[in-house]
């Protein structure tokens, strides 16, 4: 599903050039769980983010489910990350504005869902989370657990082919940061592939495949048992 | 979509209450000054298109070299109109307009005086005064018809057909109501309540056939398809070739639909009103800008509040342009809010503005032109204000916003900053043009008539008055109500006439200075106060040959040469006046422009008017009831309607002190806004350096230390705006004042005074949030990360 190699990836300031991302390759198939590890600043989050279309490389190749997706500009890249992709973050990231319902609806309206099934996926999975009770609080209304079911409702509610989870229990406890880990499998279980960035071994765990890398190359990749 | 925008948008707007209200009143501000000033100029705009002929009427102007320069004017001879409809087959209908001083119409027991004059036939075919009663076509034929107003008519006639009544006019002859026609609307030059026709004015001897009296205005209506440029250039030299050269003035058409706003010539068009209307259009933009300016510093000023938004939203899928189209739609939406209080805004202060610019503006609440108007207005302002906002939102990279990199930046140069920048520099321009408009019309207003306007009175000579004068002045002056009395060709506040004319031994045969003519009998120094400087005043008591005696004033001598003046000819319409006097030059006619040379004639002259100086022994209000028995006993059938010269002098500033309160009103409103704006920042600022502020203060800075840090940024702005608007409202005061012969010079101490006010206005706007931002205790505020 994804092939990646020799990507590079290269920050400059007026005296200082950093290279977050140094000839990385790697593939991932569809429907499987990997996690990516490694120390600050060692690159993972850039990778994760070229990963999704967020940022673009300096060089290499990125093929995505057959394309290869470089080079492309800000338009294409908006319409593949609607269409298959899902995020989820540390920092939840919802809209403080909207409430849960509609921070769970958002990706629908730019994929020009019609009402009706708007309403009908939603609430599928907002049920499925079980926040369906909280869908009219705002975010600040909300635990970070909660506010963390909530981000995965969004990142899954367009049926994505790929969710990339940036250290999603990074600011919650071990009982809901278990609850996330647990939800993120049965996503993946039930065919969606999982790319997921984080510092922690016990999480990791979850996954089929670890990437570990240091200073902006693939140092390791061990698969899980 | 529209939905989850517009949800956004409200609930932003509810939850930032501060930003909000500053963005809706200041832009409502803007937009209500720009609505208020967009109706002035329509109104100024539309003077005369209403008539369905107007763009064949053409209106008849002089112009010839002066004391080499040329002038150009538009009265013209009384002979010009009949002659041009007789000789000129590419003229459909000629008519002349007298609307002046109005006579007394008398109904019965009811008397008024309404502006009214004389016009030819054939004004109410040519021009589009709708005709209720009557026939427009024969309405003026009779030289004893009358044409009233439907307004005219209620006053006269209550309820009742005018049609057929008498009405009789300065107690003289008697008219028959021959046409009822609707009140002119307010955007007409042509304002009456009745007219007479020109046959009637010939009858009373007031019309004559000479080219040189240039003392009507004169209009013609083209035949279809006639060219006015091949029509103007055939008919140029018609005043020269009918005088047989003794007039070298050149005519052009001048269009109906131009004559408010273009009245000065160089060659071809160049200026009049128009120079006010774009000053005014100017005004209207800028004051539309600064509001914006504020609703797109303080949206960028928030944007960090935003950019987690505009971050997830492109993470799930937004494009940048959908993101665009969000923030448009929310300045547009804001926009829309702010336009209903503003027109809310317009309505209230609607009658303040018509009492300063002298107008009846009304909203036009039925006309859907105006819904149309006020709609594009509304987006129009919605997307200036948000296109800026948009897209700089819009540009946020989700990756860098989402990680919280995006901080604001304190760069020396940040488009906010020149935003402040041109808004404070727009408003002290024009605190720097009200100062100086102000201290022109002080200057103007303090200036030395040259006479003494306090307890002087004048009043218009009737038939009666004119016979019974010699025992009117002599029972005004025994009964004590009146110093001195004399009879004038005009009010001295007023010039009626001048010419070229003149000649005295001397002249050069080529020159063709104009003087202004003024008529008095005797006792002119005395009544008026006019400042003799060589000679004596015109005295017909002890010298009866001072009929045709002359005063000059001093500058006439000067232009004539005289050495010695006195004993000097001076002739004019065909009789020799002896100069008796010099008089010290006064002013006549604008206060703001130098003054003419002056020949004063003696009683061989005309006179309309009688100059009383009350005594100032008795009050003023017991003078006024023993003239006015006086009056009342000579001249019983007309009302004794007599005028202060003070408030008459003073009604010569009305203009300029009209443009100078609006331009004080609207700079007032632009630092308003552009303070709440500034206001808005300094919220902002000391919010985003609140853990600055708590580091400095943990580390021993004062209160006034930090007060200081934060109010120099935004010092520093205005500054930079004293700078750039210094030299812009010095060129634009500079070419102002020179408008006028009369006027002030550049004066330094009006920059300087502008700039410490700015500054002070915008040290008190910031400093409140600065001393706020520096009493804040360091701990919570350092607690906060």
């Amino acid at each position: 599903m994804i092939k990646i190699s020799n990507l590079e990836k290269i920050y400059r300031t007026e005296d200082v050039e950093t290279v977050a991302l140094n000839k990385v390759s790697f593939d991932v198939k569809e429907g499987e769980f990997v996690a990516i590890m490694g120390p600050s600043g060692c690159g993972k989050s850039t990778l994760l983010n070229i990963l999704g279309l967020l940022d673009d490389p300096d060089g290499g190749s990125f093929v995505f489910a057959g394309q290869e997706v470089a080079h492309y500009n800000e338009r294409k890249r908006a319409g593949l990350r609607k269409q298959h992709i899902g995020f989820v973050f540390q920092s939840f990231n919802l809209i403080d504005e909207l409430t849960v319902y509609e921070n769970v609806e958002l990706p629908l309206l730019y994929l020009k869902v019609g009402a009706d099934e708007r309403k009908k996926r939603v609430e599928e999975v907002l049920e499925k989370m079980q926040i369906m009770h909280r869908k009219n609080h705002f975010p600040q209304q909300l635990s970070g657990g909660q506010q963390q079911r909530v981000a995965v409702a969004r990142a899954v509610v367009n049926r994505p082919r790929l969710i990339l989870a940036d250290e999603p229990t990074g600011n919650l406890d071990s009982i809901n940061g278990n609850e996330v880990m647990q939800m993120l499998t049965e996503l993946n279980d039930a065919g969606t592939t999982v790319i997921m960035v984080t510092h922690s071994e016990h999480d990791a765990r979850y996954s089929h495949r670890i990437v570990r890398m240091l200073d902006g190359q693939v140092v390791l990749e061990n698969v899980m048992i | 979509m529209l939905r989850n925008y517009f949800k956004i948008a409200f609930r932003n707007l509810l939850r930032n209450k501060g930003f909000s209200f500053i963005n809706i009143s200041g832009l409502a501000m803007g937009m209500a000054s720009a609505i208020l000033i967009l109706m002035w100029i329509q109104h100024e705009f539309s003077y005369d298109k209403f008539h369905e002929k107007k763009d064949r009427i053409y209106q008849m102007w002089n112009r010839s070299v002066f004391d080499g320069k040329l002038q150009s004017w538009d009265f013209t001879p009384k002979v010009l109109g009949k002659t041009l409809k007789q000789e000129m087959p590419d003229i459909q209908e000629v008519s002349r307009v007298e609307i002046r001083s109005p006579f007394l119409l008398i109904v019965g027991d009811n008397k008024l005086r309404v502006p009214g004059g004389f016009v030819d036939p054939g004004f109410l075919t040519m021009f589009s005064f709708p005709v209720l009663k009557g026939d427009a076509k024969t309405a003026l034929n009779n030289v004893y018809s009358i044409v009233i107003t439907e307004k005219l008519a209620k006053s006269l006639f209550n309820d009742d057909n005018p049609i057929g009544k008498t009405i009789r006019i300065e107690n003289k002859d008697n008219f028959i109501v021959t046409g009822l026609v609707k009140s002119p609307p307010t955007n007409s030059r042509f304002q009456f309540e009745y007219l007479l026709p020109w046959a009637y004015l010939t009858k009373i001897g007031w019309d004559d056939d000479y080219w040189g009296n240039n003392s009507t205005n004169t209009f013609i209506e083209l035949k279809p398809h006639v060219n006015a440029e091949a029509f103007s250039t055939k008919v140029k030299d018609f005043t020269i070739k009918h005088s047989k050269g003794q007039e070298q003035n050149e005519l052009f058409l001048h269009p109906l639909t131009k004559l408010r706003l273009y009245t000065q010539f160089e060659g071809k068009i160049a200026g009049g009103r128009i120079d006010l209307v774009k000053i005014f259009g100017l005004l209207a933009v800028f004051i539309l800008v600064i509001a914006c300016i504020n609703f797109m510093n303080l949206s960028t000023a928030r944007s960090e509040k935003r950019a987690k938004e505009v971050g997830i939203r492109k993470v799930v899928g937004a494009e940048k342009s959908t993101l665009i189209g969000q923030f448009l739609g929310e300045s547009i939406m804001l926009a829309f809010i702010a336009g209903v209080f503003a027109l809310a805004l317009v309505q209230f202060f609607l009658p303040l503005f018509n009492s300063i610019t002298d107008k009846q503006l009304t909203v036009q609440y039925t006309d859907i032109r105006f819904w149309i108007f006020l709609v594009s207005f509304i987006l129009f302002t919605g997307v200036l204000a948000g296109s800026y906002p948009a897209f700089y939102l819009s540009a946020f990279q989700p990756v860098r916003v989402l990680k919280g990199v995006l901080k604001a930046a304190h760069t020396s140069f940040s488009p906010r900053k020149v935003l402040v920048v041109i808004q404070f520099a727009i408003a002290i321009v024009l605190i720097i043009s009200t100062l100086f408009i102000k201290k022109q019309i002080l200057f103007s207003q303090d200036r030395e008539t040259g006479y003494s306007k306090d307890n002087l009175i004048y009043h218009f000579l009737t038939e009666d008055l004119v016979k019974k004068y010699p025992l009117i002045k002599n029972e005004l002056l025994n009964s004590g109500a009146a110093v001195s009395v004399c009879k004038t060709s005009a009010p001295i506040t007023e010039g009626w006439s001048n010419s070229w004319g003149f000649e005295w031994k001397g002249k050069d045969p080529k020159s063709k200075i104009i003087f202004n003519r003024f008529c008095v009998d005797d006792d002119l120094t005395k009544t008026i106060g006019l400042t003799i400087t060589q000679g004596r005043d015109i005295n017909l008591k002890e010298f009866p040959t001072d009929s045709t005696a002359c005063l000059l004033s001093e500058s006439a001598v000067r232009i004539m040469g005289f050495k010695d003046p006195i004993g000097q000819i001076v002739k004019d319409n065909s009789i020799d006046w002896h100069v008796v006097g010099v008089i010290k030059d006064f002013v006549l006619q604008s206060p703001f422009e130098n003054t003419q040379p002056m020949v004063i004639e003696g009683a061989k002259g005309w006179f309309n008017v009688i100059h009383i100086k009350l005594n100032n022994a008795n009050s003023t209000a017991q003078n006024i009831k023993t003239a006015e028995q006086i009056f009342k006993k000579y001249n019983f059938q007309f009302p004794f309607e007599y005028q202060f010269i003070d408030q008459e002098y003073a009604k010569k500033f009305n203009d300029a002190e009209r443009t100078s309160k609006l331009i004080s009103l609207f700079a007032a409103l632009t630092i308003i806004i552009s303070c709440m704006g500034l206001f808005g920042l300094a919220t902002y600022m000391a919010e985003n350096r609140i853990k600055e502020i708590g580091v400095r203060k943990v580390l021993g800075a004062s209160v006034i230390n930090i007060t200081a840090l934060l109010s120099k940024d935004f010092l520093k702005l205005i500054v930079i705006a004293i700078l750039i608007a210094s030299p812009i409202a010095y060129w634009a005061m500079s070419k102002w004042l020179q408008t006028f012969s009369y006027h002030i010079n550049m004066q330094w101490w009006i920059f300087i005074a502008s700039g410490i006010l700015s500054i002070l206005i915008a040290f008190s706007t910031v400093s409140y949030q600065a001393i706020k931002a520096a009493m804040a205790n360091p701990v919570k505020s350092l607690r906060t990360e």
